[in-house]
C-alpha cells in the first residue's frame, strides 16, 4: 500500500479515502451518539454541545473532500481547523465544570462527560491530520471522480443526513434565537 | 445568534461536496468557519466560575 518515491511516501489514492472514509465513519457514530442520547433520554444539547457538533461537521466535511475528489493539503487543512476549534470549545466547558461540586452536564460514558470525549476526538483528529499530512502526499491529482463503493456512497448519505438532522434540532432546541444556557425541554415542537 | 445557522452552512457545503462542487464547497465550509468562530465568541466569553 506505501511505496517510497523519491524519499517521499505515498499512500495509494484508495488507502487514502479508505482512511478518511473511516475517519467520517467515526464522526457519524459520535453524531449518532450524541442524538441516541437527546432522543433516549430527553438530553438537549446546550449552546457548546451544539459547536462541537458543528466542529464535527466541518471536521467531517474535510474527510468528504478527500474521499470525494482525492487527498489534498488544504481537506486536511480544513480537518485541522476545525479539531482546533472543535478542541477549544470542548476545553472551555470542561473548565466550565471543573469547580468542586459540579456534577457536570449530561450523562457520562464509560466515566468521561461527552464534551471530554469530544476534546479527545478532536486531540486525535488533529493526530490523524498530522500522520495523514507526512504520508498522503498526492499533489494535483485531485479529480472529480466522484465516490466509489456502495460503502462509501452509505457513509456520505449517513452524514448529509445527520448534518440535516442537526439543522432541524437544532431549530426545535433554540428556534431562531440564541440557544438557552441549559435547554430542558424543546421551544418549537412539531 | 441563530444556532441553525452554521448548521444549515455546513449542510449546504455537504451538498455541493456530494455534487462535486469542490471550490463552492470550500467556500461555503470557510463561511461557515466563520460563523462558528463569532458563535465561539458570544457563548465562550462570559466568566467562568471557578477561583484561582
Amino acid at each position: 500500500m506505501i511505496s517510497l518515491t523519491n524519499s517521499r511516501s505515498n499512500l495509494s489514492t484508495a488507502f487514502s479515502s479508505q482512511l478518511n472514509l473511516l475517519a467520517l465513519l467515526a464522526i457519524c457514530g459520535s453524531l449518532l451518539a450524541a442524538f441516541y442520547y437527546q432522543i433516549a433520554f430527553n438530553e438537549l444539547p446546550c449552546p457548546l454541545c451544539q459547536l462541537q457538533r458543528v466542529a464535527l461537521t466541518l471536521a467531517g466535511i474535510g474527510m468528504l473532500l478527500n474521499i470525494r475528489f482525492g487527498a489534498s493539503n488544504i481537506h486536511y487543512a480544513m480537518i485541522l481547523a476545525s479539531a482546533l476549534v472543535g478542541a477549544a470549545t470542548s476545553m472551555r466547558q470542561i473548565l466550565l465544570h471543573i469547580a468542586p461540586g459540579d456534577q457536570g452536564y449530561g450523562s457520562a460514558l464509560f466515566g468521561l462527560h461527552f464534551y471530554t470525549w469530544g476534546f479527545i476526538s478532536f486531540v486525535v483528529m488533529m493526530v490523524f491530520c498530522a500522520l495523514m499530512l507526512c504520508i498522503d502526499r498526492q499533489p494535483n491529482k485531485l479529480s472529480n471522480r466522484g465516490t466509489s463503493g456502495v460503502i462509501a456512497t452509505g457513509v456520505i448519505i449517513l452524514f448529509f443526513a445527520l448534518a440535516a438532522a442537526n439543522t432541524v434540532s437544532s431549530v426545535m432546541v433554540c428556534q431562531f434565537g440564541p440557544c438557552p444556557d441549559n435547554p430542558t425541554q424543546y421551544l418549537w415542537k412539531f | 445568534m441563530i444556532m441553525m445557522l452554521p448548521f444549515f452552512t455546513t449542510l449546504i457545503a455537504i451538498g455541493l461536496a456530494m455534487r462535486g462542487l469542490r471550490q463552492q464547497a470550500i467556500g461555503v465550509w470557510v463561511i461557515s468557519f466563520v460563523i462558528f468562530l463569532v458563535w465561539m465568541k458570544f457563548h465562550m466569553t462570559d466568566t467562568l466560575n471557578i477561583s484561582l
